[in-house]
């Protein structure tokens, strides 16, 4: 069946979409040569600078979350593909600072191929550069090696609370300490109903059956832990939070913030039906939910489906993911 | 014959593997869509088209003209083809001798550098289904070739030998990396593209040489 999307040349979409974006945006954030996307008044350079990178086809992820508060820099590469090393490197050279630069990185091989490249080529110039690698998914297990564990959803809540730390003036040491507290205690699961059109070739990424969904699904459609009958939603919601609750070592008394984040093509009353069974299942464990996101913040094209994103926070993390931040796609006053 | 490789030659090598990657596009796509997302051709277009075009700037030396290769294919948006291949092509240039000519000895040392750089990117081994599964048996190959004294297009020829039938082995290896990873079993049965690109590199750099030189060198 052909594609059914309004593009215009499948050849041109990261470009003509950041174009877009960057119209759409032009008092918050700049883009530079095609594919570099930078807040529009910089941060004072006295203060830590954020950058990620990651393939396009994801809107709003991950330039959305440019802007005071969040990330410095996004580099965006083609349609589910990594960005080109040097393309990384252009954007730690032009954040370069003395308070130093933070990489987040989402453990997707080619994103952490480019990354490295990048880092060697910035230590060898001597620029005061660290990285964090995002590997939140525990579809294969919470005990699976890092490597074998995707960076999902769970990088928008990083650039937040790090972002939130960095613009407080913390310092570079401080910033990942933040940083790492927090990817060490998320976890997030993803699940699946139908599968997204590669917008450049026009073909499924996956196959699902009709009345199948698949939990533990990656955003490209990678496989997760084998399909399953459709559930209900407070069905859905608890396979997904035990096994969340399970791997961040919640207990009453913890405070937790989760994220639902929309496919692209679940709908928000799917995701707030979600959300209920999650609020209720929190309570009747003691456990309280922090100011919860729901809503599209890293989509796969048209795919159904949503991810469930938990982490486990202390009070400074609750009081940087509270805190003021304005992006084009998160703001809070 | 033991005549060294000149710049032109390294020239040469690079020009037709890129136009060996380029006339091979639809085949390799054809080989991705039964495993990946189909699109390895069109990024292999992209590293050959990068591999062109840094030829045409004029480089001092066979090292910066690898390095000029290798950067220009770092370039690429692609996924992992371009780290990959790109490191490859800058480890070649880090183990390349200053001198004009190169050696069986000294390609095979510039070979065993790549393959060093091309390995620091990714976990994968041998057997994975991957570009490694061309690339190791090829670089080992010249390596033995050299030890032996063979020049560099006799060590070459071995190489794309050695290529062509690690790429064929990945037709019965299950996938562990990338896309072709979600097929699990299913993923046997096809060749892996990468390794493909790979075998053909190869090919070009053998079949350059050969061209280029009287009489043309053939495996017997």
């Amino acid at each position: 069946m052909a594609m059914k999307k309004f593009i215009n040349d499948p050849a041109n979409l990261t470009v003509e979409l950041m174009e877009g974006m960057a119209l759409a945006f032009g008092g918050r954030i700049r883009l530079d040569s095609g594919k570099l996307v930078f807040r529009a008044q910089p941060k004072p350079r006295d203060k830590v600078a954020l950058v990620t990178l990651g393939g396009a086809g994801h809107e709003p992820a991950l330039s959305g979350f440019v802007g005071r508060g969040m990330l410095d820099a996004s580099v965006v590469g083609e349609i589910f593909a990594a960005p080109a090393a040097p393309k990384v490197f252009q954007a730690l050279k032009a954040v370069e600072r003395e308070a130093g630069t933070l990489l987040v990185v989402l453990n997707h091989s080619g994103d952490v191929m480019s990354s490295n490249i990048a880092l060697e080529m910035a230590r060898k110039q001597g620029l005061h550069v660290r990285s964090i690698l995002t590997h939140e998914d525990i579809a294969p297990g919470a005990g699976a090696p890092a490597s074998e564990r995707r960076g999902l959803v769970g990088c928008v809540p990083l650039y937040k609370v790090a972002g939130a730390a960095a613009e407080e003036g913390f310092d570079i040491d401080r910033v990942c300490a933040v940083a790492e507290r927090f990817n060490r205690n998320m976890a997030t699961l993803a699940v699946a109903l139908r599968t997204a059109t590669h917008p450049s070739t026009g073909q499924a990424i996956f196959e699902l059956a009709e009345d199948e969904m698949e939990i533990g699904m990656g955003q490209h459609g990678e496989a997760g832990t084998g399909s399953m009958k459709l559930l209900t939603a407070d069905e859905t919601a608890r396979a997904m939070l035990d096994r969340l609750l399970e791997a961040v070592q919640a207990k009453a008394g913890d405070k937790l913030l989760v994220v639902l984040n929309g496919a692209g093509a679940t709908t928000l009353m799917e995701l707030f039906i979600v959300y209920r069974a999650v609020h209720r299942i929190l309570t009747e464990r003691g456990i309280e939910p922090v100011s919860p996101l729901i809503g599209e913040y890293l989509t796969v094209q048209e795919m159904a489906g949503f991810q469930m994103c938990v982490a486990r926070m202390d009070d400074e993390l609750v009081r940087l993911w509270q805190a003021p931040c304005d992006t084009p796609y998160l703001k809070v006053c | 014959m033991a005549a060294g490789l000149c710049y032109a030659d390294l020239a040469g090598m690079l020009r037709e593997a890129a136009s060996l990657l380029q006339a091979n596009r639809d085949l390799l796509s054809q080989l991705d869509s039964a495993t990946g997302d189909g699109d390895h051709g069109t990024t292999m277009s992209l590293v050959a088209a990068a591999i062109l075009e840094s030829l045409e700037a004029v480089t001092p030396t066979a090292q910066a003209l690898l390095e000029s290769a290798g950067w220009s294919v770092l370039s690429v948006d692609g996924g992992s083809a371009s780290p990959l291949v790109g490191s490859f092509l800058l480890g070649m240039a880090e183990g390349c001798p200053p001198s004009s000519e190169l050696s069986g000895g000294d390609l095979a040392a510039a070979l065993e550098s790549g393959l060093a750089k091309f390995r620091a990117q990714t976990p994968a081994q041998v057997g994975d289904k991957t570009m490694l599964d061309a690339l190791a048996p090829a670089v080992e190959a010249a390596r033995v070739a050299a030890s032996q004294g063979l020049p560099p297009d006799r060590a070459l020829a071995r190489a794309a030998e050695a290529a062509r039938h690690g790429a064929e082995s990945t037709t019965s290896l299950q996938a562990k990396y990338g896309r072709a990873r979600n097929l699990g079993p299913r993923s046997i049965g096809s060749a892996d593209p990468g390794a493909v690109s790979i075998s053909l590199l190869f090919r070009g750099f053998h079949a350059a040489l050969a061209a280029n030189r009287t009489p043309p060198l053939q495996e017997r």
